[in-house]
């Protein structure tokens, strides 16, 4: 499904991302996991072009996404995004927030948008806020929208870029339950976070970044409890301690 | 000493309506075409491309570093040379281009503003750079700049007074006539400006009426 072939990126002379290859498959979950500022949320965004990479490929069933303009919005209609801020468009009511994608984007009436919306508001327990103005809800309730909002463009893969960082504790919970609705009903994802115990739980690979290079990926279990790698054992457990 | 004697205002009533429809008349057609100029100004101020940015840059600076009265004359006097144009039509122009400036810069500000999560979360469901801005950007954008933006057209309706040197038939140019026939200079003036403070704090009401309707959202 997804397949990023020796990756690099770089933010003048510094070098977010050396030579990063991975593969995610139809359905599986990918948790990334690592120390901030080793370059999984920028990873994550060179799978939908948010970022532009330097070297390598980033493949979307067969197609190369940063290869032309046009590749780009197919890659970005493939996938949807959520993102640490939530991001909601400000002047749009909930409603308007889902809807407007479908019908700007995919040209959909009115009508349909909405049945879809709707559909997808109950589907992340918020069906009573179509109306509502972001400014008025909660964080953990913005960001069940903006998964919302993603999914109305019926994506191939989801891309979760740390959906909880910015959550107070007590809502943290309501949106990793959405996520992991959507890991049981097959959605292909990829996921930034640091919720170790969400990772154990939903992931199918975890896979453990530090400073530009993927250090170790394995299933949960194996990972957890026997990491291979001497520096990933050691940044583990000083993640795992607090 | 001269009494104060207003019945002469009732007296060219129609002239100074005649005036005041040409002011109004002015003013929201250099507006209109101040905000698109503005638009165009702001997205070329804020382009990827360094041809728009520098066309931008120096239609901003040519504009505010130059007297309005100078690109009156310019436009009406100088590009009259080369084109026909009619007192009316070089106002709007000249009026248009001033305005466009300063609404390139508040725009700009305005656009600027807007966390760029908001351009990133359009992105990623598919939406065009064109879409991106139409959609999520402007609409935010101008929304936060009204309060701006509402003075900036009051200067504009309050500079068309200007105009009145290149012989448009406005509030003005009719007030100067007045007073060369009455000699009542007070009364004229002053009903004058009353009218200008009538326009100009009319339209601050509506922009504030329109602030609170679009308070809804936040």
């Amino acid at each position: 499904m997804i397949k990023l072939k020796n990756v690099y990126k770089n933010y003048g002379s510094l070098e977010v991302l050396k030579d990063v290859s991975l593969t995610v498959a139809q359905g599986e979950v990918v948790v990334i996991i690592g120390p901030s500022g080793s370059g999984k949320s920028t990873l994550l965004r060179t799978i939908n072009g948010l970022e532009t990479i330097e070297g390598g490929e980033v493949c979307i069933d067969d197609f190369l996404v940063h290869a032309s303009e046009a590749n780009l919005y197919k890659a970005r209609q493939l996938t949807g995004m959520v993102f640490q801020q939530f991001n909601l468009f400000n002047h749009k009511n909930v409603l308007d927030n889902v809807t407007i994608g479908p019908i700007h984007v995919q040209n959909k009436s009115r009508a349909e948008a909405e049945e879809i919306a709707k559909a997808l508001l109950i589907k992340v327990g918020l069906p009573e806020k179509a109306f509502v103005y972001p400014s008025k809800l909660s964080g953990g309730q913005q960001q069940r929208v903006a998964i919302a909002r993603a999914l109305a463009m019926h994506p191939q893969v989801m891309l979760f870029d740390e959906p909880t960082s910015a959550l107070d504790p007590e809502m943290i919970s309501e949106v990793l339950e959405v996520i992991k609705g959507l890991a049981r009903d097959g959605m292909t994802m990829v996921v930034v976070t640091h919720e170790m115990g969400f990772a154990r739980e939903v992931a199918d690979r975890v896979v453990f970044m530090d400073e530009g290079v993927i250090l170790e990926e394995a299933p949960p279990q194996e990972f957890f409890s026997n990491p291979k790698n001497e520096r990933t054992r050691m940044l583990l457990s000083r993640i795992l301690k607090h | 000493m001269q009494h104060l004697d207003f019945s002469v205002l009732i007296e060219y009533l129609p002239a100074i309506m005649d005036g005041l429809f040409m002011t109004i008349k002015i003013s929201v057609m250099s507006i209109i075409l101040g905000s698109i100029m503005g638009v165009g100004g702001a997205l070329c101020r804020t382009s990827k491309s360094l041809l728009l940015r520098s066309i931008g840059n120096i239609y901003v600076e040519w504009i505010r570093n130059t007297p309005l009265l100078i690109q009156i004359l310019f436009i009406y006097f100088g590009l009259g040379v080369f084109f026909n144009l009619s007192p009316m039509v070089a106002s709007v122009l000249a009026l248009s281009f001033f305005s466009g400036a300063y609404i390139t810069e508040i725009i700009r500000a305005g656009i600027r503003s807007i966390h760029r999560g908001q351009r990133e979360a359009a992105l990623s469901i598919g939406m065009t750079e064109w879409q991106v801005m139409r959609l999520i950007i402007l609409p935010q954008a101008i929304k936060r700049i009204l309060p701006p933006l509402a003075g900036q057209f009051i200067t504009l309706i309050k500079d068309s007074s200007l105009v009145s040197v290149i012989a448009v038939t406005d509030l003005t140019y009719v007030a100067k006539n007045i007073v060369t026939i009455t000699f009542r200079a007070f009364e004229v003036w002053f009903a004058i400006a009353a009218f200008y403070f009538i326009l100009s704090f009319g339209l601050s009401l509506a922009v504030r009426k329109l602030e609170e309707r679009l308070a809804e959202s936040d």
